[in-house]
């Protein structure tokens, strides 16, 4: 299994997109959690180092969940546009064995956009920090540790709903579409809905945005600032840190399961 | 993972009970899309150390084929052994290579790359990978990208990948596809070497002057089925001789008479005889005493091609 997972994690490495999907993510994770809030002069405290934990995890649960589900996509999906999926199935680790070394390699590469984006945003709050000649206060360890954790954590449940829907859909762009959609239109609009009808409230409940929201407010991302994050806001209902924990974790094993269900069954024709 | 446990609903494909020297062995095998019968009821059997020629139009179900051997795809039904095992198990595949229809690798990575990672998932050991570049003659481009790549170095790569387990058989799906002629004629000969000694070659192909060339036995297939199977002269039929002469009559009459000729009869103002060529000089006298004037006599026999023209229809598969 160990080899299986260095050699996907060989090809995620050596391709281009992985590394474009990783510098635009940070770019635009700077630019939204920091340039843009400091240009618009809202609440500072955010950007200084104190604020590090809320404003780096509430970038997860949406925007950076879309880029993981594209990673997710690209990793699994490809190899039906290749044609590779037949050259890996004759090499004869089993099927079960590469969707399991893709899937490792995919959490091992999220680390990497986990990492880059607290880096980045640690510089920016310390630059934040001098410019404004605030004190340097940084959380403590701990609660970033749970923050990068959390963040790992969310990315990886978009990772293995992109994985699911390009075994799914045997392919990338019809699974990136449909990712996206379900990310944009339909959690967005039934949340909408939620604020309205009741009926939806519980059903909102178990959406990914909202336990992955959840999830960063409980870890110090503000309810106002997540309700005023573009496309991907949220305002609400929250649930409890446990609670979409578990939710959280459900997702990955449905996804995981869906996928290699579908892999074990079907053709390669 | 074994291709009998992921099947439940369907027949259920068992190895047969291989014999002594079958590499590989299918009993009516059977694949259906819908109400299209792409492998109908195939009883094919390729023995160790063979090159076996699989030969059919395209459409024919060569590839459909190729692919329940190496478990890609199921069976209807049917029963199949590859190596002694289910065709798609890690035991059977640890010890094949293959490739169907063309080389599928990553564009982005290089050659040497695309084989680590076969290899990684293989388990093959890493030392394979220079001496299986150095093999189709890659080593130099071996760092470049696939993509750039011509038509033949892919299929060279994607033999390479092939052999990286050593493996005891090799299946190839049209191989030369793409490749100039001088290209083909260095694949058939590298594919004739893989496949002295204990190695058994599996090599699909339309490709007549290949198959005559490569393989030690052929099987024909259309529409699914098998429509012919022998080594090359058996499927080529006894040679036989074309005589045309002055007065036809009488010269079928003396050659009828001939203790060594089988038969002998006139079809388009020539007398088509079925004996051993070797006896044309006896014939020639014979004709010549009875005062028949030869005027063309010559060895005659079905090339290949006719025969798989024959058994093929015209070589247009109906599906």
């Amino acid at each position: 299994m160990t080899n299986s997972v260095i050699a996907e994690i060989l090809v995620l490495r050596k391709r281009a997109s992985t590394w474009i999907l990783l510098a635009t993510w940070t770019a635009l994770s700077l630019f939204f959690s920091y340039v843009l809030p400091y240009v618009e002069a809202r609440s500072i405290t955010e950007l200084l180092p104190e604020g590090l934990a809320g404003t780096l995890v509430r970038g997860f649960p949406f925007f950076g969940g879309v880029f993981a589900l594209m990673l997710g996509v690209l990793a699994a999906g490809s190899d039906y546009s290749w044609d590779t999926v037949k050259t890996l199935f004759t090499q004869g680790p089993g099927r079960l064995r590469v969707l399991s070394a893709k899937l490792m390699a995919l959490a091992s590469i999220l680390v990497l956009f986990v990492v880059s984006v607290a880096v980045t945003s640690a510089v920016a709050s310390y630059v934040v920090a001098q410019v404004e000649n605030a004190s340097l206060d940084w959380p403590s360890a701990w609660l970033l540790i749970r923050t990068l954790g959390a963040g790992w954590f969310v990315l990886l449940v978009w990772g293995a709903l992109g994985v699911m829907l390009a075994v799914l859909s045997r392919g990338t762009s019809l699974a990136i579409g449909i990712g996206i959609l379900y990310a944009l239109v339909i959690e967005g609009l039934l949340s909408a809905l939620a604020s309205q009808l009741d009926a939806f409230e519980n059903v909102s409940e178990f959406f990914l945005r909202t336990n992955s929201y959840s999830l960063a407010n409980a870890l110090g991302a503000s309810t106002e600032t997540i309700a005023d994050s573009g496309p991907g806001a949220f305002a609400g209902p929250y649930v409890s840190s446990g609670q979409a924990l578990l939710v959280l974790a459900a997702y990955v094993v449905c996804f995981v399961l869906a996928a290699a269900v579908a892999l074990r069954r079907r053709d390669v024709s | 993972m074994a291709l009998q446990s992921e099947i439940t609903t369907r027949p259920v494909v068992e190895p047969d009970r291989p014999a002594e020297d079958l590499v590989i062995e299918t009993r009516d095998l059977t694949k259906r899309y819908g109400d299209l019968v792409a492998v109908d009821r195939l009883t094919l059997r390729v023995r160790r150390g063979e090159v076996y020629g699989f030969l059919g139009p395209n459409g024919a179900g060569k590839t459909t084929t190729l692919r329940m051997l190496l478990g890609l795809v199921r069976p209807s039904s049917g029963r199949a052994s590859v190596l002694g095992d289910a065709p798609g198990s890690s035991n059977g595949l640890a010890r094949t290579g293959a490739m169907i229809e063309s080389a599928a690798l990553y564009p982005f990575l290089s050659g040497r790359d695309n084989l680590r990672v076969l290899a990684r998932h293989a388990g093959a050991p890493e030392d394979r990978i220079e001496p299986a570049l150095a093999e189709v003659d890659l080593s130099d481009r071996a760092g470049d990208r696939f993509s750039s790549y011509s038509q033949g170095m892919k299929q060279r790569l994607g033999v390479a990948a092939a052999l990286l387990k050593d493996p005891e058989l090799l299946i190839l799906d049209e191989p030369t596809n793409g490749l100039d002629p001088a290209g083909m004629a260095e694949m058939r000969s590298f594919i004739r070497s893989l496949g002295r000694g204990r190695r058994t070659v599996l090599l699909s192909s339309h490709l007549m002057t290949e198959v005559e060339q490569i393989c030690d036995r052929v099987g024909v297939i259309r529409n699914g089925k098998l429509v012919g199977e022998g080594t090359v002269d058996e499927l080529r039929g006894r040679a036989g001789l074309r005589v045309r002469a002055e007065p036809l009559e009488s010269a079928e009459r003396v050659v009828a008479a001939l203790d060594f000729v089988e038969s002998a009869s006139t079809t388009d103002g020539a007398l088509r005889i079925t004996t051993d060529p070797a006896f044309a000089p006896s014939i020639n006298r014979a004709l010549v005493r009875a005062g028949v004037d030869v005027i063309e006599l010559t060895s005659e026999r079905a090339s290949l091609e006719e025969v798989f023209l024959e058994l093929t229809g015209n070589g247009r598969d109906q599906s």
